[in-house]
């Protein structure tokens, strides 16, 4: 195995810890992988000669799809037949990013990014972006805001702050002081996010198993979106609309649980609290393996066969 | 060298280094100042606990009073750090113990502290007197309890967001009647009642009190009675701030608060009853500090108090403050150095409350020492943030978080890209920086051109390709943490600038397009990084070389690989022995 390491450029005038005053333009030998076959370590190296020269637009090599050979598998050649039966690994790998929904259609291969210095986004988000658009509790960490300054108790209590006048359940409170005090407590232990519950998920048909945070979702709904954003790609907003639910029994899958029992059961049909304290893990189910569960579940299942014949 | 200090001379020159850069710096000059300063180093700071290890630690410093240690990066108070990652103090306490039994202090920030550890410490340290644990987990009421019961010198207990298991609250009446050296007690992030009578007690035995925090179950009716057995007080911070309205309640609250000459911070106020805010009126004028950050009640109210605090230099608050109440912050508050202002409702789209970016650009204009800023807010624009920085060309540390990830400029959806530039155009002193909304490579290349100060950098949904972060790992000649979330950035610029890696303190990658190949490549290379991969897909060894991983963090390091690693941690590039596997 061949393997050059020019992690560090070579030449002292570009080095990259210093200051390169704008305009420099810099040697810089990096490392590209490329799969020729599947072999674990064959790696390429090959010198990338990029200028960075600041204010103009264009980015110099550099800006080679590495986004490519992991998003669409533009290098990738050899490896898709062997990855899992899924569909290619590229459908992990992708982070939609504003940049492909540009107005200014940046969908060349090369995707050279033009740096906007006009109006370029007049779009918050595209709705198959990690990022959930109206409402940002399924992203993980955002907004960044510490567990001691989440606000917990607001949802409770008066959304509204009242102003001097004292309400009722102020005034309840205070007299029923030891209540008000377990309550804290008990609080404490319902907020979701006081601590992790990741739990794992395995889909039927994909040798790659993934965790989920429980404790940043907070209804079913909220938990299906996550879990098709993570196993069921979505390359654009008409496809978001057309794709198939894990819940409402449109998809080829069902989303399935197995509880404290070790039974296993279809998500959905208990409350959300009671569903978070019993699961131990999830499984996106072929629809064809779902004969085990509640019988309502296979009628609709049988009605849907039906329907499509 | 014919001529040279006695070294007593030298160690006493020395003990007026107190910082560690100084003395980092001093110990490098010679071997005798080296040896010198290491015997005489009381106070040691490790700001990334597996950046070294216990046993490097106490080999070079034998005589330590003090130890700061911080552990899981700084993602982790956003859920991003899997638990059991790791930061586990126990080792390092066991070897403080057996080597160490003069120590005095310890302070941890987001370390796994077990009840344990606590109890080696109030054992093992005969004079031991100032313990800090601040987002901390790991322990629960009973290790308090034993710090309580065995620590006879105990000054300071400050437990600042800790997780802790509460069994329950009978550990205060663990301090023995002989205990009255009490000088701080932070209590606030526990929600079990404390006997409020131990609490009376202690808090009449203690004479030197002089900050009392309490949690949210002490009762409004009875802090009075506490500030009265405590007027030397100088930072209190109250229970919930909700009673029934009984005038001989708050007559008694407003008296006692006169009575506290001394008080500066005021903090607390959960479920604020706004009838009773104008019981802290008399002390308004005296504060340097005010934290507001549970008092759930609309801007008029928090207007009434701030208008008062002519001296303050330090607000916390809710977004319930609105663009008004900051605008009387801006005339009010003209010694003002950090403002801090929390989202009430963070997980709403819509806007809540009437907070802009007004109101920052208000507070900029108006307060002239402003330093530090932490702001949540829904939109922003490229004008108002320089306005800002034209304004504020003296901020040391700017952290604006819009909540809504990529938003554009609300005005000329255009990216922050300028707004951002400029703030680290014109703040040459800016050493912290924390950016949102949509920002392109653009925002990094006015980084890496301008923030010469900057030490440490947050990202998120940010920039469109490697040379971001190109840019910043090039540019940025102080920097020592980069976090990063969510960013488009790959293999090219991380190995293309591997070797800045060793000038920073760390680098955390996650949600990014890193791959297992070049973690292993950065690892196998670079002896003195370990390149954490923080994974907990299963299966990993199926993927591919070019899969990119959940997260990375990367921290150079003189001690090795970790031992504690859960299963989804690996450290990339060097077998167990840390020999490098070039496999």
């Amino acid at each position: 195995m061949d393997v050059t390491l020019g992690l560090l450029p070579d030449s002292p005038a570009g080095d990259d810890g210093g200051g390169v005053p704008s305009g420099v333009s810099t040697t810089v030998k990096s490392i590209l992988t490329k799969e020729d076959n599947n072999k674990n370590n064959m790696v390429m190296c090959s010198e990338v000669s990029s200028s960075y020269p600041v204010g103009d637009q264009h980015l110099g090599d550099l800006e080679l799809g590495l986004g490519l050979s992991i998003g669409g598998g533009g290098g990738g050649g050899g490896l898709k037949g062997k990855v899992v039966a899924g569909g290619g690994w590229s459908q992990y790998a992708r982070i939609l990013t504003a940049k492909d929904f540009k107005q200014n259609s940046c969908s060349s291969s090369s995707c050279s990014v033009s740096i906007p210095n006009s109006a370029t986004s007049g779009f918050k988000r595209s709705a198959t972006d990690s990022v959930s658009p109206t409402n940002g509790n399924s992203v993980v960490g955002w907004p960044p805001v510490s567990k001691a300054h989440r606000m917990p108790s607001l949802a409770n209590e008066n959304k509204s702050p009242t102003g001097n006048r004292i309400s009722v359940t102020e005034q309840n409170k205070s007299k029923n002081r030891t209540a008000v005090i377990n309550d804290y407590s008990n609080e404490k232990a319902r907020i979701s996010d006081k601590k992790y519950h990741s739990v794992k998920v395995n889909m039927d048909g994909s040798l790659i198993g993934r965790k989920v945070d429980l404790n940043a979702h907070t209804s079913y709904e909220m938990l299906a979106q996550t879990l098709e954003e993570m196993f069921f790609r979505r390359r654009s907003s008409t496809e978001a609309a057309k794709s198939s639910r894990l819940l409402d029994g449109t998809s080829e899958f069902v989303l399935t649980y197995e509880d404290k029992d070790g039974d296993c059961m279809l998500v959905g049909d208990v409350p959300w609290q009671m569903f978070l304290s019993s699961v131990k893990r999830l499984r996106i189910m072929k629809n064809s393996e779902s004969n085990e569960l509640a019988p309502r579940f296979q009628e609709n299942n049988e009605r849907r066969r039906t329907d499509v014949v | 060298m014919t001529y040279s200090f006695p070294e007593e001379v030298l160690e006493h020159v020395f003990s007026f280094l107190t910082s560690q850069n100084d003395r980092n710096a001093a110990s490098l000059v010679c071997r005798t100042w080296y040896e010198m300063e290491r015997w005489c180093r009381k106070r040691i700071f490790v700001g990334n606990c597996y950046a070294v290890n216990p046993r490097v630690l106490i080999r070079r410093f034998p005589e330590v009073k003090a130890v700061e240690l911080k552990g899981k990066p700084h993602f982790a108070d956003f859920n991003l750090v899997p638990e059991g990652w790791g930061g586990f103090v126990y080792p390092w306490i066991v070897e403080f113990a057996r080597v160490y039994p003069w120590l005095e202090e310890i302070r941890l920030k987001r370390m796994v502290v077990t009840d344990e550890c606590l109890e080696i410490v109030s054992k093992a340290f005969r004079n031991f007197k100032v313990l800090i644990l601040s987002s901390c987990e790991g322990f629960s009421t009973d290790g308090l309890a034993a710090v309580a019961a065995n620590c006879r010198n105990l000054r300071v207990l400050d437990l600042r967001e800790c997780e802790v298991e509460e069994l329950s609250g009978h550990w205060l009446s663990h301090f023995p009647d002989s205990f009255t050296s009490l000088e701080s007690l932070n209590i606030a992030c526990l929600s079990l009642e404390v006997s409020f009578s131990a609490l009376e007690r202690l808090v009449s035995r203690s004479p030197n009190l002089k900050t009392l925090r309490l949690n949210r179950t002490v009762p409004l009716e009875k802090i009075s009675k506490l500030l009265q057995r405590a007027p030397q007080l100088a930072d209190f911070g109250t229970g919930a701030y909700s009673a029934e309205i009984r005038p001989d309640v708050y007559s008694s609250l407003q008296e006692a608060f006169s009575g506290c000459k001394k008080l500066k911070s005021l903090s607390g106020f959960w479920d604020v009853v706004p009838a009773y805010l104008p019981a802290v009126f008399p002390v308004c004028s005296q504060l340097t500090y005010l934290n507001l950050s549970y008092a759930t009640t609309q801007s008029p109210d928090l207007i009434k108090v701030i208008s008062q605090c002519h001296n303050l230099q330090r607000l916390v608050v809710l977004d319930y403050i609105e663009d008004m109440g900051l605008d009387t912050v801006a005339v009010t508050c003209k010694d003002l150095r950090e403002l801090v202002v929390f989202p009430s409702d963070p997980f709403v789209a819509d806007a809540n409350v009437l907070l802009t970016e007004e109101g920052l650009v208000s507070v900029s204009q108006g307060c002239s020492k402003l330093q530090s800023v932490l702001y949540f807010c829904r939109q922003m624009s490229n004008s108002a943030l320089i306005s800002i920085s034209k304004n504020r060309p003296n901020l040391t540390c700017f952290r604006l978080c819009i909540l809504e990830p990529r938003a554009p400029d609300y005005l000329t959806f255009e990216p922050l890209d300028v707004g951002f530039g400029s703030i680290v155009e014109n703040c040459k002193e800016l050493t912290r920086l924390s950016m949102s909304g949509l920002l392109t490579d653009r925002v990094f290349e006015y980084i890496g051109k301008h923030a010469k100060k900057l030490d440490m950098l947050s990202v998120a949904f940010a920039g469109d390709s490697d040379l971001g972060l190109h840019h910043v790992l090039s540019g940025c000649e102080s920097l020592r943490k980069l976090e990063i979330r969510d960013c488009p950035f790959g293999d090219k610029a991380l190995l293309a600038n591997a070797s800045k890696l060793l000038t920073m303190r760390s680098l955390w990658m996650s949600s990014c397009f890193v791959s297992f190949g070049a973690c292993k490549l950065l690892g196998q290379k670079m002896p003195g990084l370990n390149v954490e991969v923080i994974d907990e897909r299963e299966n990993l060894n199926l993927l591919p070389e070019n899969a990119p991983v959940e997260k990375v963090y990367i921290y150079r390091t003189v001690s090795g690989q970790r031992l504690d690693m859960p299963d989804f941690v690996r450290i990339m590039g060097k077998d167990k022995n840390g020999v490098y596997n070039l496999l």
